[in-house]
């Protein structure tokens, strides 16, 4: 859970060396694919044959098998032992051995009251054994990430070898084996295609595009990503045959590179693990400070070295809060499930209070930002741009719909058109139904079906008679269809067609104006321009509809239509309108954007479309505020060359994938550093320096805390690079869910934000609640001090001490996690992780030599009454440890000349230490009210607005009577039934602690940046 | 894109020259363990005012608890009287613890050597000056067999009890109470108890752990604690107050010497608890006796 160890840091840094030396090597592997591509051509004569069992088997011996082999990680035990040797875990040990040594000691003098000790030292070490298993449990979790990718490798492959075709095991596949694939199986190893017939294979496994991509034998593309003629291991061929060489298999195909990255990129610690870390040092060095400055005070004192040893082991033990690693992890784990009901499922339970002191989103934006499906967005139709509504629920304006050229270009965009919606959904409102079909004529499918109504039983009304659909093999950007006329009388038949706007406009000779068949005018043909360009500039996909009615003598009933002939009209048509579409933003988005600028984040956007289309979604959603220009758009303004303009006057940038790879890191840092508002477009998935990955060490080289989202495999290595990696709940493949802290379960963007509120909730919350559990520390190592240098009875016990820390205090500190915000956190910035810690020198001083005092007093104040009206003035018992303690002495007189046994002194110093118990227990009840606010009045707050903390101290008043007045406590727990007076001893000092915490907040109140403010805010 | 400016704002972490002696003292700002001499007198300051504030709260609160103490009898005697009586239970349960004089649970000697024993019977000398006539003869004779009681008297007396009660065992006849003759004495006292009025007829036991019974001696006879020695009422009020003493005389023979020997005394006849789980030493009191030759 926490990583404790100094050694592990020098680790991950020499880790992190040799990992950057590996992604250079990445590059150059990546180079040698492609000349392997070259050579391989060559060998065009194995395309029969394939290689020899032979060759195969020496191949396979060199390379090894087909097969992701997980990283030689830190053996289970180790990593579990490291779990028990932490800081505190160490000194707890330590305390547990003197412990026994005291035991044995003891046991064999035949001391009574001896067994206390072994009693201690097991609760030590359950203490640190649980709070170990713990933390394995939660690296456990967090750290198997190569599972997901075996998910993905395939088990059987076909492959020809010797001339013969023969089904075997995957693992077993070489460098230069022929293997086949059709539709449904998995690709075995990294192929480069040498025959391919209709081959469709869907990478989303590795990229998260799930849009299907042909494959052929043409070397396309120099991006071994990109060319067509290379089929990735763990990708799934959905249709047609296929053949080609194996090229690279086992780690070094592409998905084993981003396994091996992945999993080779140091999970960076979390900031709240390195603050803990940061104070558990303190603390721990403190205890051995002042346990070893005690031991030498008792040994010079004239203490036996074994007694100066066991006070140092108690010093430890009362000084070191036992509970707190348990607190922490309680308080995220109760922020981790109210997040998880707001749809962020936390995987690893420090990535709460991340997400809190994020100060940079990289998001992606298919799906994250938009609603990840194209909508119509506006319409082109009587020389008017109309804006659709492109809300999820429909809830927005819609434009006038009364046009007659509406009704036309309505007619062509639902006739023609091939998707339909699957069946059986009428239940569901249009927008979700799943449709058959691509994507923008599924846009335009759910867009008329909402404007015109059943377009199922519309297009039946139009009997199709022929359609050309688009083609990308002959390069057709248009599709056409011919329909009869809904009118039986009619005879006439409607040619509609759709297509790229230009193109279509080619074929036109007319323009439908409010319904007017008009000659194409150079009038119109500027307006159609202009209303082009201010659709494209919008980064929208713009199409364009034209029909004509096909003349009746020419084309009579029964005309036989041929779509590879084209013997029909195609020229000469009348222009509807354009529809152009868009992802749109998802509603929520905006105002979430906003939310983080307010809170001081920057929104950084990644995305692999045109640049155009996410400047426009930035712009949209507010990641480019309105005014923000790019340097292109000062260029522009100001008609001067680009490289003249002043980068900082440019608040907006769109860097290109291409860009960003000629980009050194110092350039990009700069980049980062002037542009606030950042769009990074057209970024390829190329896995070993995938943009997001590149990103993310730019911005934590510039200090920042970054958070990024990702679906895909190839995130995988950002998602775990980042400080937290969030992955989509829907969209996400394994690899990027297992990679990453956080899930969104709706893919929404404005999720996060609500984790970045609670996530500062939590941090706030938590340096409450540390606050509050240091506190009792020193009421706790105070009694020892005085024993040890006064010599008066033992005020406070080991066990008791324990008690405290495991069991009545721990309620209360983890209520303070439901407390509300003190004020609006999302209007400050994000925490700056080297100034702002969570436990710093004016909460450590308050809670320690202020509250904690106030409370040592308390129970000295608590103690003395309770010795006194038993008999033992203060002054008797100063000085009195050595006779107290003397169990040969059965007849010790007090103050009054009575005779004590040692057994009855014994049950009074049992009682003592109930009595500190309940002091102590009393002011942390008011310590745990005035936690609730540091700034705010408690009566600004409210006093019972918490219920939880309200029953907690309910709970650790009954809990600490329990403790008190079970029969039989005595002798397991040293805990007495003491008299009730003693409960309102401490009370004055209860009110004190109250009252002077109200000053302190008023004080910090009215003078902000004063003296007083500076001391004592925390 | 590709220009590269230099900007002023980029270079925000120049080049520290610091040290770690420098955060001990920083010669620059003068600031020693990470303040100014200024800021160190301020809150140093803060701190005496703070914590003379609590000085000053706890030694008035522990000023008003001691004022409300009684001089001569402490407040709560959940201890030494009854824990019982805290539960509600009705009946009041003495908790006296029983010693032995001389002040050791393992008497071990030869009593042929007297430097051995010579420890014992100094001791239990030293023990018996209090008991000794001159002193006893200034306090009261008191009726036998009843309370002493004089709550409502200004000026408590002590009811005498003199060192020749003790016969064999008041080291007048034998000064080496028994020892020499290898059969020692040993004093049984009960521990002083405010206001413990034993009812009944309160006498010492001593059982010898073993088959067959030993002789024993008491002193004063059947090892009695009169009553009129109780109550007690506190040091303050009570200052010469002498505890009765039961003297119990091992008559060992020939045969128990070289053995290690197990005793155990008890109180009896009384409603004083003397066999409590935890504490051995209420109302009994084990030791060791073992005479070499």
């Amino acid at each position: 859970m926490f990583e404790m160890n100094g050694e592990v840091d020098v680790k991950m840094k020499k880790k992190k060396k040799i990992k950057k030396k590996d992604r250079l090597e990445g590059m150059k592997k990546e180079m040698d694919i492609v000349s392997v591509i070259h050579k391989t051509r060559r060998r065009e004569s194995w395309r029969e044959y394939g290689l020899t069992s032979s060759k195969a088997a020496e191949v396979l011996e060199r390379d090894g098998p087909n097969e992701l082999l997980p990283p030689k990680g830190t053996p289970e035990y180790v990593k579990f032992a490291r779990q028990l040797a932490g800081g505190l875990q160490c000194l707890m040990w330590v305390a547990a051995v003197i412990c026994f040594i005291a035991f044995g000691i003891e046991f064999s003098r035949g001391t009574l009251g001896c067994f206390d000790d072994l009693y201690l030292a097991i609760t030590l070490i359950t203490v640190v054994v649980v709070t170990g298993c713990f933390g394995y449990y939660q690296e456990f979790k967090s750290t198997n990430i190569i599972a997901s990718f075996k998910n993905l490798v395939p088990q059987q492959a076909l492959v020809i070898r010797d001339g013969q075709k023969n089904q075997i095991n995957a693992m077993d596949l070489v460098v230069g084996d022929l293997v086949e694939i059709k539709g449904g199986d998995r690709v075995p190893a990294d192929i480069r295609i040498i025959f391919a017939q209709g081959c469709k294979v869907d990478n989303s496994s590795l990229t998260g595009e799930s849009e299907p991509q042909s494959k052929t034998p043409e070397c396309t593309h120099e991006n071994p990503l990109e060319t067509k003629n290379i089929a990735f291991f763990s990708t799934t061929c959905l249709e047609g045959v296929a053949t080609g060489t194996v090229i690279n298999t086992g780690d070094r195909t592409i998905i084993g590179r981003i396994a091996s990255l992945a999993s080779g990129v140091g999970n960076e610690k979390t900031p709240i693990a390195i603050e803990i870390e940061h104070f558990v040092d303190i603390i721990a060095g403190l205890a051995i400070f002042f346990g070893f400055t005690f031991f030498v005070v008792a040994m010079f004192i004239g203490y036996a070295f074994l007694e100066a040893m066991i006070f140092f082991m108690a010093i430890v033990v009362a000084y070191v809060p036992e509970g707190l690693l348990a607190t922490v992890t309680v308080c995220l784990s109760l922020t981790a499930k109210r997040l998880a009901r707001k749809n962020c499922v936390v995987k690893n339970l420090e990535a709460v209070e991340t997400l809190g002191s994020t100060s940079v989103i990289c998001s992606d934006k298919t799906g994250t930002l938009t609603q990840n499906r194209m909508t119509v967005a506006h319409l082109w139709f009587d020389n008017v741009i109309h804006a659709a509504d492109t809300t999820e629920d429909q809830s927005g304006q819609s434009f006038d719909q009364s046009s007659e050229t509406w009704r036309s270009l309505a007619r062509v965009a639902g006739l023609c058109n091939r998707a339909i919606f699957k069946p059986n959904q009428e239940s569901l409102p249009i927008p979700r139904r799943i449709v058959v079909g691509d994507a923008s004529e599924t846009a335009l499918l759910k867009f008329t079906e909402l404007a015109i109504g059943n377009m199922m039983e519309y297009r039946e009304r139009f009997k199709k008679v022929v359609e050309v659909p688009f083609n990308s093999t002959n390069k057709n950007t248009l599709m056409l269809s011919v329909h009869e006329l809904e009118d039986p009388m009619d005879l006439r038949y409607l040619l509609v067609m759709k297509g790229a706007p230009e193109r279509i406009l080619e074929r036109c000779s007319t323009i439908l104006i409010k319904g007017q068949e008009m000659p194409l005018e150079e009038q119109w043909r500027e307006a159609f321009q202009t209303a082009y360009m201010d659709l494209g500039s919008l980064g929208e996909r713009v199409l364009g509809f034209c029909h004509i009615y096909l003349n009746e003598n020419e084309f009579p009933r029964g005309y036989k239509f041929d779509s590879d002939e084209m013997n029909f009209t195609t020229s000469g048509l009348c222009f509807a309108g354009l529809i152009s579409m868009i992802d749109p933003p998802r509603a929520t988005v905006p105002d979430a954007v906003m939310k983080c600028r307010t809170a001081g984040i920057r929104v950084v956007m990644v995305t692999g479309d045109h640049p155009i289309t996410a400047r426009a979604i930035a712009a949209n959603v507010g990641i480019i505020t309105e005014g923000s220009e790019t340097v292109e758009d000062i260029a522009t303004r100001k008609r001067i060359p680009v490289e003249q303009v002043n980068r900082r006057d440019a608040r907006a940038c769109v860097i290109s994938g291409g860009q960003l790879k000629d980009m050194s890191s110092e350039e990009l840092d700069e980049a980062l550093r002037s542009h606030p508002e950042m769009v990074f477009a057209r970024t390829s998935p190329q896995p070993p320096s995938s943009p997001p990955l590149i990103i993310v060490e730019s911005c934590q080289r510039l200090g920042s805390i970054v958070a990024v989202t990702g679906d895909g495999v190839n995130d995988s290595p950002a998602l775990k690079k980042a400080d937290i990696g969030i992955a989509m709940g829907i969209a996400g493949s394994d690899a990027a869910k297992n990679a990453a802290d956080m899930i969104l379960l709706d893919d929404n963007f404005a999720s996060i934000v609500t984790g970045v509120e609670q996530g500062r909730l939590i941090f706030d919350n938590l340096k409450k609640s540390i606050a509050y559990t240091l506190t009792k520390n020193i009421p706790e190592l105070t009694p020892y001090l005085i024993y040890i240098t006064v010599s008066v009875p033992l005020p406070l016990g080991c066990i008791t001490i324990l008690m405290i820390e495991l069991a009545t205090d721990i309620f209360p500190s983890v209520s303070l996690a439901y407390e509300k915000a003190e004020s609006d956190i999302m209007h400050l910035k994000p925490r700056n992780p080297r100034k702002d810690r969570l436990v710093n020198e004016s909460l450590a001083a308050y809670s320690y030599f202020q509250i904690g005092a106030i409370q040592s007093f308390a129970g000295f104040t608590d103690y003395f009454t309770a010795m006194a009206q038993e008999g033992w003035y203060p002054l008797l018992c100063v000085g009195l440890r050595s006779h107290w303690e003397n169990v040969h002495l059965q007849d010790l007189q007090d103050s009054y000349g009575q005779e004590w046994t040692y057994a009855q002194r014994l049950y009074q110093q049992y009682t003592c230490y109930t009595v500190f118990f309940i002091s102590i227990e009393i002011c942390q009840i008011a310590d745990v009210l005035i936690r609730k606010t540091r700034r705010l009045s408690i009566f600004q707050q409210g006093f019972f607005r918490n219920k939880v903390l309200v029953s907690a101290i309910v709970f650790q008043l009954l809990l600490g009577n329990l403790l008190c007045y079970c029969p039989g406590m005595p002798n397991i727990f040293n805990f007495m039934p003491i008299r009730g007076q003693w409960w309102f001893v401490p009370i004055p000092y209860g009110i004190l602690i109250f009252v002077y915490d109200e000053i302190r907040k008023l004080g910090v109140r009215r003078h902000p940046g004063s003296w007083w403010d500076q001391e004592l805010y925390y | 894109m590709s220009t590269k400016e230099e900007t002023p704002a980029a270079d925000g972490d120049k080049p520290q020259t610091s040290s770690w002696k420098d955060s001990i003292y920083n010669p620059r700002t003068g600031e020693f363990i990470g303040r100014t001499a200024k800021s160190w007198a301020l809150i140093l300051l803060f701190y005496l005012v703070f914590y003379g504030f609590l000085a000053g709260m706890f030694t008035l609160t522990m000023w008003v608890m001691l004022q409300t103490l009684d001089d001569n009898i402490p407040t709560y005697r959940d201890r030494v009287a009854s824990p019982a009586a805290f539960w509600g239970l009705a009946k009041k349960v003495w908790n006296a613890g029983l010693v032995i004089r001389p002040r050791s649970l393992d008497i071990v000697f030869n009593r042929t050597d007297p430097k051995q024993y010579g420890q014992y019977v100094q001791h239990l000398e030293n023990f018996l000056q209090q008991y000794n006539d001159t002193v006893q003869e200034k306090n009261e004779l008191c009726m036998v067999g009843e309370y002493y009681e004089q709550d409502d008297q200004e000026e408590k007396k002590v009811c005498q009890f003199k060192r020749n009660l003790l016969r064999q065992c008041s080291g007048l006849s034998d000064t080496t109470f028994g020892y020499a003759e290898g059969k020692p004495c040993v004093l049984v006292k009960m521990n002083r108890i405010i206001g413990l009025k034993p009812r009944g007829d309160p006498y010492i036991n001593c059982t010898a752990k073993r088959e067959s019974p030993l002789q024993m001696q008491y002193f004063p006879s059947e090892g009695r604690f009169d009553k009129m020695y109780f109550p007690y009422y506190g040091k303050n009020l009570h200052s010469t107050y002498v505890q009765p003493l039961v003297a119990v005389k091992l008559l060992l023979t020939k045969e128990d010497y070289n053995n290690e020997l197990t005793m155990e005394c008890k109180i009896e006849g009384s409603d004083l608890r003397n066999s409590d789980d935890r504490d051995k030493f209420l109302g009994r009191v084990t030791f060791r006796v073992k005479v070499v030759e």
